[in-house]
């Protein structure tokens, strides 16, 4: 039973004997590698870099607005929100009438549910790049208001001077 | 919260409305008779609960409708403008930052220039008062 637990969990990495004499020679061990791209595996399972997000098809899931590279996302949110509307009011239909039809018919209503929220997470990276946006205005205007300050206390700094003088000399005549 | 979330919190909201909506009504409603040969269902008389399964529907059914109006003024909300539209606009920004950038870092130079001269300046001065002042 000992030797069961302790062959179950893989025992640590050795690259700690790499640095056995780090303290006295910090150049003799080896640099940590450096960053992984793209995809890799950890524990069995994969994992990748670049995060993108995966279509619809990827998961699976019919797209029910269409495809293409410019499609005006509020009018397809619209029409998804009414289409949601009508098969909600069929779903009640079917409840009544024909009761044992429902599979389908919630079937149709997840999937507008996750076309809706498919569209929503394809905004994601839009409002990252109008955060960007906003973050370098703010800095564009706090680096302006530092120039500004900086402008005047030189001024100030060279309007006491002149009056310093102007005194030293008065007390000098 | 931002839009995009609020959006997806409504989403959510109209989901959980319609699921509450038919989990009522379906817990709720009355026996219905199927076929004029079966006997009529006997008439238990709680009748509040028939006029409270009535006005229950209406409401849910207003509240689903309301969620889906304010679902659609949030869409019409939405701040959208073309992703070239904002790649052009960072360019400038930057373009912009960077000038400012380097103006912030001239006056800077000059002025720790100043301060130096400045600080020269105080220390003959305060050295030329103590040359002044022999103690005698």
């Amino acid at each position: 039973m000992t030797t069961a637990t302790s062959s179950s969990y893989p025992p640590p990495p050795p690259y700690y004997r790499l640095y056995k004499d780090y303290e006295r020679d910090p150049a003799s061990a080896p640099d940590p590698p450096p960053p992984i791209q793209g995809a890799f595996p950890l524990f069995g399972a994969t994992y990748t870099t670049d995060v993108v997000l995966p279509t619809l098809e990827d998961q699976g899931v019919r797209q029910l607005y269409p495809k293409g590279p410019n499609i005006d996302i509020k009018k397809e949110l619209r029409s998804l929100n009414r289409e949601l509307q009508l098969h909600i009011l069929e779903l009640a239909d079917i409840l009544v009438e024909r009761p044992s039809q429902y599979a389908r018919k919630v079937e149709d209503i997840s999937l507008i549910f996750k076309n809706m929220h498919h569209l929503l997470n394809s905004l994601r990276p839009h409002q990252a790049r109008a955060t960007l946006i906003h973050i370098l205005e703010r800095q564009i205007q706090r680096r302006k208001q530092a120039v500004e300050d900086i402008k005047k206390r030189r001024e100030e700094a060279r309007r006491l001077l002149k009056e310093s003088l102007q005194i030293v000399d008065g007390q000098l005549r | 919260m931002d839009i995009i979330s609020q959006l997806q919190e409504q989403v959510n909201t109209i989901a959980m409305l319609a699921l509450n909506t038919f989990g009522t009504l379906q817990r709720d409603a009355p026996p219905v008779r199927l076929s004029p040969d079966y006997p009529e269902p006997p008439a238990t008389n709680p009748s509040e609960e028939t006029v409270n399964v009535a006005e229950q529907s209406k409401a849910m059914s207003a509240a689903l409708v309301q969620a889906a109006k304010k679902f659609d003024m949030l869409v019409a909300a939405l701040p959208l403008s073309g992703e070239d539209a904002q790649l052009k606009r960072i360019a400038e920004l930057q373009a912009e930052n960077e000038a400012v950038g380097l103006e912030l870092e001239k006056q800077l130079e000059a002025a720790e220039l100043e301060l130096k001269m400045v600080q020269e300046l105080f220390n003959q001065a305060a050295d030329n008062c103590l040359n002044l002042k022999k103690p005698d």
